[in-house]
């Protein structure tokens, strides 16, 4: 049921998503927006990218540990200052995040199996909406999220829900992936400092 | 054989992770903090429930911490506003805050000097939104103030903003102006005290801020401002003395900063309030009273306030 409609479901979240952001946009003061904040690159944001989240997954044959970076080109974020541009590029502060945004993100994951390093690379992008729950998101948030992986040529869509502590340096994931492998679980500790 | 490095690689990254959230509590005092989470906070009897005073001029209620109800005649200016139970996510609160949020009056401006969890608590500001009229912030600040009701401004040092009559002057101070640690580049001025004008009479509130014998800043204030009725000083935390004196006063420090500023009068604060790692509960305090027989300063001078204690420093004249 969920293989059969899963295209419509990814198409619906992105067109809900978007709508809900729109309407966040336009309900805030265009006339005292300002310019982004001063949020640039340094090293040691480099390097904090570097850091991987830990994974497990559980597929109806084998489990297997695994690793997921992530990359995120795009955020809108409707949670923050309407002074602000909401719009980030790569480099988020946490409260923009967490504070309800929309993100396209991109994962680079690693599996573990028997196959050679090479083919052990999945790749997914999608898109995420995060909802704060606690103290504007900072103490803890949620999302969800929808994407298409590629792994060794094959593609699908996978669908994610998540849990944020600490402005999101550490939160829970769970990926259902319902084409993979005959359907396959990943559980990740997400790790996120900036 | 990869399993087995990904496993310790796992097992790093947890440690990783509680590395990372000791860092962002910012606090020095993560053990201790821990132990006080399973503590109620001490409660206080016969809180105020009308802080408004007709028969001042000038009054401060001590909520906690730097949280600061100023009256200034029909204003009301709250500093610092913190009301949770815990600052840092561990930093759990030792006493309750000075006044209950449902007997605070409407509040004209709020201040926030600068983003550290026991200055700017999102949680606060969500339980008190309705009663902010406006709030101001240090430069960069507004990244870590999120969508409210009540507007909000950043103010640049020695920039100065007038709202229903009263006037705000950003100041420096001695400190730094991060949240999460790594935004301390993106955030190089995001820390500063203010001066509040209304009506002839000039508070001087110095949210977080250390002391170098060789700094002018506080001598820059003094020559804009020479004519300041109050000071609402930090006076700790106090230890390591060799680490906190960059960053923070203790009273030494403070009564230093309170003579080159020429304050006719000082309150102490950040203190006693949330956990800390290093002082004892009373002895800031001690302190303060040690410093004052020192200087030769009397409790007119130096008012000592206990939370939810509320003073007037100026009263009207009949």
């Amino acid at each position: 049921m969920i293989r059969k409609y899963s295209k419509i479901i990814l198409i619906l979240l992105f067109i809900g998503s978007s709508v809900f952001a729109r309407n966040k946009m336009d309900a805030q003061d265009s006339s005292k927006v300002s310019a982004a904040p001063n949020i640039h690159f340094s090293w040691l944001w480099g390097v904090a990218q570097l850091i991987p989240s830990p994974q497990w997954i559980l597929a109806n044959d084998k489990n297997n540990f695994g690793m997921r970076w992530q990359i995120t080109p795009i955020l809108f974020s409707f949670g923050m200052n309407k002074k602000l541009s909401p719009w980030r590029y790569f480099i988020t502060d946490p409260l923009a995040r967490q504070s309800g945004s929309i993100e396209m993100f991109i994962t680079p994951e690693y599996f573990s199996t028997e196959n050679k390093f090479k083919d052990n690379w999945l790749f997914r992008s999608g898109f995420r909406v995060y909802i704060p729950i606690w103290q504007k998101g900072e103490y803890a948030s949620l999302s969800f999220a929808s994407s298409y992986y590629n792994f060794n040529g094959n593609n699908g869509i996978s669908y994610e829900a998540g849990i944020y502590l600490f402005a999101g340096i550490v939160g829970f994931q769970t990926t259902y992936m319902p084409n993979f492998r005959n359907s396959e679980w990943i559980f990740t500790i997400r790790l996120r400092y900036f | 054989m990869i399993n087995v490095l990904l496993k310790i690689v796992f097992l790093l990254l947890i440690s990783l992770s509680y590395s990372c959230t000791a860092i962002y509590s910012t606090a020095n005092s993560v053990g201790s903090s821990v132990a006080s989470l399973f503590k109620s906070p001490a409660k206080i009897e016969n809180k105020i429930t009308n802080p408004k005073i007709d028969s001042a001029r000038l009054s401060v209620l001590w909520v906690g911490h730097s949280t600061m109800l100023i009256q200034i005649d029909n204003k009301f200016i709250l500093t610092d506003p913190v009301f949770t139970e815990t600052v840092a996510f561990l930093s759990k609160r030792l006493i309750e805050p000075g006044i209950d949020i449902e007997n605070l009056p409407q509040i004209d401006i709020a201040l926030v000097s600068h983003l550290h969890p026991d200055h700017l608590s999102l949680g606060s500001l969500d339980l008190i939104e309705e009663k902010i009229s406006e709030l101001l912030i240090s430069e960069g600040g507004l990244l870590y103030i999120p969508n409210f009701e009540f507007n909000s401004s950043e103010l640049k040092w020695w920039q100065s903003s007038e709202i229903n009559g009263i006037k705000i002057t950003s100041t420096p101070v001695l400190h730094n102006g991060m949240r999460y640690g790594l935004d301390y580049n993106w955030l190089p001025k995001a820390f500063a005290s203010y001066i509040i004008e209304y009506n002839g009479i000039t508070v001087y509130f110095a949210g977080d801020t250390g002391f170098d014998s060789t700094t002018t800043i506080f001598k820059e204030i003094s020559k804009k401002f020479p004519k300041i009725d109050l000071a609402i000083l930090p006076i700790a935390p106090i230890h390591p003395r060799e680490y906190s004196n960059i960053r923070h006063t203790d009273p030494h420090d403070a009564i230093l900063i309170a003579k080159q500023i020429n304050a006719k009068h000082i309150i102490p604060m950040h203190y006693d309030t949330f956990a800390e790692a290093f002082d004892t509960l009373g002895e800031a305090e001690l302190l303060m009273r040690q410093e004052m027989l020192k200087n030769n300063l009397t409790d007119k001078e130096v008012i000592i306030l206990k939370i939810g204690e509320q003073k007037v420093i100026i009263p009207k004249e009949n």
